[in-house]
């Protein structure tokens, strides 16, 4: 087998692109503008708006922070084969700064979401009281800023030193990015664990999981590589870098899609059967909410489609050299990532059923409709593969023998 | 080669590196580890494993003390009813997790380096497993019921407590040990059937005969080898993560404050990883030297074991962290007790030899001197050896000394025997890692030539995954012939 010639080919974002994500922004748009007049129409429809404005944003957020983890993972690991695909995860993590401005709905809503928020209730409750040092809204505000400047300033040097080895060639940049790449990867850890604490677990304040970062960070790495999966498809049947991504790297991404599934499972079987198995009130109680009046479904859906099925579906080697397959695998995922994430969320706000109101789907319209738009306006300046990396010729080549 | 090159650890990104050194060729790669079973017995040899020998002795000796006099030879008592036993059950399985990490998922992740360390890791495993057995079996205090423990049918109808963590636990380890032993092996038979072809005496041909299964390097042969291998590398894989998280669960699925915390699956699995690599360190450093194969486990690939040694680290640190912040944060008092009383109660130096081990000692490998001096590299393995055992040490006794109940606060200490069991059970790992070096195959010869330049020239240019080697035309020095940029 011959190296693709890439450099025959197109490998830029063209019209079509532009008019997508012309037609996503409109989409997005319309979306936001129904979500609002359904939740100003319907009773209780502002507060179950703020609830799922973050089920959807924490989402879109975790896809755009498993890309920048992904991103650096390459350049720690020397990674070799993923040249091919890295420039559509730094387009996705690109998209950080649109939702750094995207956070403002999730602050302006906080006294809906997070009853710790609330002076009284802190008062009238001892627990709440010894938190209060960490749960108040000025060090909240405090840390999702300091969060937010982290991954910007990951992405802007993750994403821009590696734009600008399209035009420069030095090697380098690679070694630079290689070596920034491990203290990036502790920023990463911390800022992600914290986040989710911050942005999720702390709906009920009384509730803890040591573990709860690692959850949120496995998800979003299962989401990660599904959106990668489904863009290289989508790129490639609209004729772009027909010869750059091939099957192998097909096959690699499901590979790491089933492992990060599986570890995903791991993670959820951990936290739900340790605290099953102590059965202490303090940690049950989250669960037990997520188990009663139809919320025991959800989760069922979540054994099911976030594990068993995707277990079996990429288990062997044929789905995953069957792009079309895959993307069907990975497009599945990508919802069951939403569902895990309604699952964390929403049970705060509905206890007493779990049944998606018609806001929750359109604000996730308008989530992934804008998501796309930032992703296309990311990656459209720009080549779709990295043109001049000393590691591209081996990501060309490479074969799963 | 023209050149010999001696360093291999410089960058140069659009090249790998090679790992193998020296000018070998296949023969002299084949020579140099086979003359470490071939040759005369050396002496040092003899002295190290007479030494090991007396300590392993010593060890079965005590066990005999402990089974005919009871447990009570032992410093622990109620309420601290898990105390060096366990720690040194949990100790040694994280031991055993590195050769399996190395032979399945870093050959998952086509980690081609792991070829020139692999078998010696998995041989460590294989040892390190056989001694953490000895300690729950021991534990259980009447040994000769140990058998109850497997689900046996039986008149009495009576069956183990399924729903226990301990009993997971027996078909966590004896499954890990099962497929470890089966992966150490199957990867072993065609560099043992080299043996076999080199034997000069009768005994070494017969033997080595006999475990080389009839090997006789066929492609029909190879091709159902690598197809096992990889499966076995897959079924392994999650293995690697089952073990230590079962043994995790038998702290953690209680309600003791310091015990139960969720992230301590994830959490042992990292320490079981950062603690087997540090053993292979500790041991393969001093070996390397002694039996001169610098040129097959280079510069490289100490540096690539210290770089796993500081992610696992950190991400060890990450769960300290971690549990401290969500004790704090829990807003329960017996959560926070347990922390303050870990780093500040009587046990506090415990905790602190386990931070600066575990925590601090690996941050000299952020600095490529420290990660390129084997002396450093030794120095700080070994002092993570030391960090992992005191991580369960507190775990396990500061939990238990300091419950509930104030009136039965204890504090605990080892007798001699607890102390020389201990010791007595590296005299163990070390005997059988001394016949295993002295006797079989300890670095894999076929997958070492594997990465060697010579392996895959007839192809042209085809390359396979990972390549380590050779030149692919780099495509942007085309793009610009002409000068079209």
């Amino acid at each position: 087998m011959s190296i693709p010639d890439i450099f025959q080919e197109e490998r830029r974002l063209g019209v079509g692109a532009e008019r997508l994500g012309r037609m996503a922004a409109g989409v997005g748009v319309a979306a936001i503008a129904a979500s609002l007049v359904l939740a100003a129409v319907t009773a209780g429809g502002v507060r179950r708006l703020a609830f799922a404005y973050l089920t959807s944003y924490a989402w879109a957020l975790s896809l755009a922070l498993g890309a920048l983890f992904f991103v650096i993972l390459q350049h720690l690991t020397r990674a070799g084969w993923s040249v091919v695909v890295r420039r559509l995860a730094e387009g996705v993590a690109a998209t950080l700064p649109y939702w750094a401005a995207l956070v403002l709905p999730v602050l302006v809503s906080m006294g809906v979401l997070y009853r710790w928020s609330h002076g009284d209730v802190v008062a009238a409750d001892v627990l709440l009281q010894a938190k209060s040092a960490y749960l108040n809204v000025p060090f909240f505000v405090v840390r999702l800023t300091v969060y937010f400047l982290v991954w910007l300033l990951l992405t802007r040097f993750f994403v821009g030193r590696s734009r600008a080895q399209d035009a420069s060639g030095d090697p380098a940049v690679s070694l630079l990015l290689q070596r920034r790449a491990a203290p990036a990867m502790i920023a990463f850890a911390l800022t992600i664990t914290f986040a989710s604490f911050d942005l999720l677990m702390s709906l009920d304040p009384h509730w803890f999981s040591t573990v709860f970062g690692v959850y949120y960070f496995a998800g979003s790495i299962v989401g990660v590589v599904a959106l990668l999966t489904v863009m290289a498809l989508v790129l490639q049947r609209s004729g772009l870098l027909r010869h750059a991504i091939t099957v192998e790297h097909y096959h690699d991404l499901g590979k790491l899609l089933f492992a990060f599934t599986v570890f995903w499972a791991y993670i959820a079987f951990s936290q739900y059967m340790l605290c099953w198995y102590a059965a202490l009130p303090e940690e049950t109680g989250w669960f037990v909410r997520r188990q009663t009046h139809g919320w025991g479904v959800v989760g069922l859906v979540l054994v099911l489609g976030h594990f068993l099925l995707p277990f079996l579906a990429l288990l062997s080697r044929t789905p995953k050299r069957t792009p079309r397959l895959l993307a069907v695998a990975a497009g599945w995922m990508l919802l069951m990532h939403w569902v895990d994430l309604y699952w964390l969320v929403v049970p705060e706000v509905s206890r007493e059923d779990a049944v998606p109101r018609l806001v929750d789907m359109t604000v996730f319209v308008a989530v992934a409709a804008l998501g796309t738009a930032f992703v296309i306006w990311a990656l459209r300046r720009h080549s779709l593969v990295p043109e001049r990396d000393p590691r591209l010729a081996e990501s060309l080549a490479f074969e799963n023998a | 080669m023209a050149t010999e090159i001696l360093d291999n650890t410089a960058e140069d990104p659009g090249r790998r590196a090679p790992l193998v050194l020296g000018g070998h060729t296949f023969t002299t790669l084949t020579e140099t580890v086979c003359e470490v079973v071939e040759r005369p017995t050396p002496r040092a040899w003899w002295v190290a494993f007479s030494l090991s020998l007396a300590l392993s002795g010593l060890f079965f000796a005590l066990l005999g003390y402990l089974v005919v006099t009871g447990i009570g030879v032992w410093g622990l008592n109620i309420p601290t009813a898990w105390a060096f036993d366990i720690t040194n059950f949990v100790f040694w399985v994280g031991i055993g997790h590195a050769g399996t990490l190395i032979s399945a998922i870093l050959f998952l992740f086509r980690q081609k380096w792991r070829t020139a360390i692999n078998r010696f890791a998995e041989g460590m495993t294989i040892f390190a497993v056989v001694c953490a057995l000895v300690f729950p079996t021991i534990h259980t205090g009447r040994p000769w019921f140990d058998y109850w423990l497997m689900p046996i049918p039986n008149q009495m109808k009576m069956w183990p407590q399924f729903r226990s963590p301990l009993l997971w636990d027996v078909f966590a380890v004896s499954t890990y040990f099962t497929v470890s032993l089966l992966f150490w092996y199957v990867g072993m038979i065609p560099d043992l059937a080299t043996l076999r072809d080199r034997a000069k005496t009768r005994l070494r041909k017969v033997l080595y005969g006999i475990f080389s299964l009839g090997w006789r390097g066929s492609g029909r042969q190879w091709h159902h080898y690598e197809r096992v291998y990889l499966l076995l590398a897959a079924l392994a894989t999650p293995l690697v993560l089952s073990v230590h998280s079962v043994v995790s669960f038998d702290f953690a699925v209680s309600q003791l404050p310091g015990w139960h915390t969720t992230i301590f699956p994830p959490y042992f699995v990292a320490g079981a990883i950062f603690g087997g690599f540090a053993m292979v360190l500790t041991l393969l450093i001093p070996i390397r030297a002694w039996l001169g194969l610098h040129h097959i486990v280079t510069a490289r690939h100490l540096e690539n074991m210290a770089k796993i040694v500081l992610a696992t680290g950190m991400m060890v640190g990450y769960a300290y962290a971690m549990e401290l912040f969500i004790a704090w944060y829990s807003g329960n008092p017996y959560e926070r007790f347990v922390f303050i009383n870990r780093a500040l109660g009587p046990y506090a130096w415990a905790y602190w030899t386990m931070i600066g081990c575990n925590v601090l000692a690996p941050q000299l490998f952020w600095f490529e001197r420290g990660r390129r001096n084997p002396l450093a590299l030794w120095v700080v393995a070994m002092l993570v050896n030391v960090g992992m055992w005191f991580e369960r040490f507190v775990i396990i006794v500061t939990s238990l000394t300091r419950d509930f109940l104030p009136s039965s606060w204890d504090y605990f200490r080892p007798t001699w025997v607890d102390l020389l069991t201990l010791a007595g059970s590296f005299g163990l790992f070390l005997t059988l890692l001394l016949l295993f070096i002295r006797f079989l195959p300890s670095f894999a010869m076929a997958e070492v030539k594997s990465v060697m330049p010579e392996a895959g020239l007839e192809h042209g240019r085809h390359r396979g995954h990972g390549q380590y080697w050779g030149e692919i035309p780099h495509q942007h020095d085309r793009q610009f012939e002409g000068g079209t940029p």
